[in-house]
């Protein structure tokens, strides 16, 4: 008899429907044979398959099993066949005696299965959700399955094993199925690693810190070791807003696919804040594999990517980050595979000015030959630097600074910051309704000429700027988003003189 | 030696015959043999057709018969099987049964392991 049971398959952010076809036949020596350009996983569901139904009480039919994966030349990869293959198996044999491809109900098994017929946490199950759309029926593991119910219009049902999903295909004992999950608004009660408040000293620091997390800007820390630039960094992810509902689906997409998303998670609300190691090669990176997973980049999608101790990173990895800092999105191109990723992150980086660390230290000695810190500076190229709308130095913090036990002069708590930010990021969002843009930072001159009206002695002092410090075209343009920026901070509709002030000081230093 | 490994082949395949028609499966044929090797029994269970390949040993000092049972002797009796059925689509299997035999050629044990898959 034959059965054909629907499944999807993930290529990347992309999911593709596969028809898992099962033929078990009367004649000829018993036996399973899996084709349809499966990968290992997948032929060694075929143990995990019949070993799962004898352990569910089961009959592995003694005949002749043929499954076939449809279509033919889509590579499937993973174990989530497994669910399909057993199902298709149990029905082919008479096991299970309701129809299961009634045509008015979209029916969608996935998840892999376990020796004894459990189901375990599968990855990309969200993504089988958002494919099934419209009033499916989704059947997946229990663990997964919150993230598959944060979609609307379909059922889904959270199998544990085998039997009892068997059980609820022929009506002896149903599987209740989770209802919606509500997407509730987080409660602003981020805990953080560090509150802004414990760094010592470092305003200017943090008032850039501000900057890129209200606009999204890429933001570049200068200094000496050990004065808090890491400590910065870390304290990023408690002053950026959490995401909205549109932005939280496209960040668990990629979680989702790369499964990273622990037991029971449905969808992510913080920012994903990313800390590479300097060790990382440029597949770790951008993302890579002969079936492309997603990078570092792709991970810190609408979130920061921190690099500590930039120039120490490899030179290819650097350069790798100049497409998506550019596109906001990365492709990947592999033999068998060809996808892409959104990458489209805040980049945070940390450097020391020069080998040894202390140049411009105001009490140690820079060891530094001329020659030396000319090739730790060539590092970084030009144009990564040029995609860096904020720099900023980070220097030796004096002692009376570290020891003083009062928190310096308007001192601020992450908290109170946060609130700043997420105003700043609702007039962003006021402004660009219809642009399809979500900050600053990723505004084209077009929408810089349309939005960044400057008055004339704003214009006459940036002007003085690029003709004193002769800048680029670029620079130009970005001198004008971080002042658009600072004047969403200051709640202010236009941007004025005292904002064009403030984003010079943020110029490229080297 | 040789001679007395054959007897007890032999020997083991009489008591296999033995074991499974007693279980109700019919004969169809004893030793049929290839340019391959030998498919020990060929026995019929309620219209299936089944290859048994009997693995007896003397004592169990050399190991137990089912450890004698190799992935390269399953693929042999396949082969063989299908030299029997020219072609024809029947519903069959392969079975193995393994006789542990005494001094006298006494069976000690008889065990039958169906539709062995490898």
């Amino acid at each position: 008899m034959l059965v054909k049971v629907r499944s999807v398959a993930n290529v990347g952010l992309e999911s593709f429907g596969v028809d898992v076809e099962v033929d078990v036949a009367e004649a000829g020596f018993p036996g399973l044979s899996i084709v349809g350009l499966g990968d290992k996983a997948v032929a060694e569901a075929k143990e995990r398959v019949k070993t799962a139904i004898l352990n569910s009480g089961l009959d592995f039919p003694p005949k002749k099993i043929t499954v076939n994966l449809a279509p033919a030349d889509l590579p499937k990869e993973g174990g989530s066949y497994d669910l399909p293959i057993a199902i298709g198996i149990l029905a082919a044999s008479g096991q299970i005696v309701n129809q299961l491809n009634s045509e008015s109900v979209n029916q969608i098994y996935f998840g892999e299965l376990s020796l004894d017929g459990g189901l375990r946490a599968t990855r990309g199950v969200l993504l089988v959700g958002l494919f099934a759309r419209k009033g499916g029926n989704v059947y997946v593991p229990i663990e997964s399955a919150n993230e598959a119910a944060v979609v609307d219009n379909i059922n889904v049902y959270p199998v544990r094993n085998l039997k009892e999903l068997v059980d609820h295909l022929n009506d002896i004992k149903e599987i209740k199925r989770l209802s919606n999950l509500e997407i509730r608004e987080l409660v602003d009660d981020v805990s953080v690693e560090f509150d802004l408040i414990e760094v010592a000293g470092q305003e200017l620091a943090k008032r850039a810190l501000t900057i890129a997390a209200a606009g999204g800007h890429n933001l570049l820390m200068w200094g000496p070791p050990g004065t808090g630039k890491t400590m910065l960094a870390r304290a990023m992810p408690g002053i950026l807003p959490s995401l909205s509902v549109p932005e939280a689906l496209e960040v668990t997409r990629i979680y989702s696919v790369s499964g990273m998303l622990s037991a029971g998670e449905s969808l992510l609300r913080r920012r994903p804040f990313r800390s590479p190691h300097h060790g990382i090669s440029p597949a770790g990176m951008v993302g890579g594999g002969s079936s492309p997973m997603p990078g570092e980049v792709s991970l810190a999608h609408l979130g920061v990517l921190f690099l500590d101790e930039m120039a120490e990173f490899p030179r290819t990895v650097l350069e790798s980050l100049r497409q998506p800092m550019e596109d906001g999105i990365v492709g990947i191109v592999r033999a068998t595979a060809h996808v892409s990723y959104p990458a489209s992150f805040t980049l945070l980086a940390a450097v020391n000015p020069c080998p040894c660390g202390y140049l411009g230290h105001p009490r140690r000695a820079c060891k530094c030959t001329d020659k030396m810190i000319r090739k730790y500076r060539a590092r970084i190229s030009g144009p990564i630097l040029d995609r860096i709308d904020l720099h900023v130095q980070v220097p030796a913090v004096e002692a009376d600074k570290l020891t003083s036990d009062q928190l310096s002069v308007n001192q601020l708590s992450s908290r109170v910051i946060r609130e700043k930010v997420v105003l700043a990021r609702k007039m962003q969002e006021v402004r660009f309704g219809s642009d399809g843009l979500y900050t600053n930072s990723q505004m084209h001159n077009k929408h810089v000429k349309k939005y960044c009206k400057l008055d004339g002695e704003t214009l006459r002092i940036l002007k003085l700027a690029v003709e004193k410090w002769d800048l680029s075209a670029r620079a130009y343009f970005r001198l004008i988003k971080v002042a658009r920026t600072i004047a969403d901070l200051d709640e202010s509709e236009n941007i004025g003189v005292k904002h064009m002030a403030e984003a010079l000081q943020y110029k490229q230093i080297v | 030696m040789k001679t007395e490994n054959r007897n007890v082949g032999r020997a083991g395949e009489s008591v296999a015959e033995e074991f499974l028609v007693r279980k109700g499966y019919e004969t169809v044929l004893r030793n049929f043999s290839t340019r391959f090797g030998e498919i020990d029994l060929i026995m019929n269970d309620n219209g299936v057709l089944v290859f048994v390949e009997v693995k007896a040993k003397k004592g169990l000092i050399f190991g137990s018969p089912e450890e004698m049972f190799t992935r390269g002797k399953y693929d042999k009796v396949k082969r063989m099987a299908t030299v029997y059925l020219k072609g024809r689509d029947v519903s069959c299997r392969i079975d193995m049964v393994a006789v542990v035999l005494d001094e006298l050629n006494q069976p000690v044990s008889v065990r039958h392991y169906e539709n062995v898959v490898m």
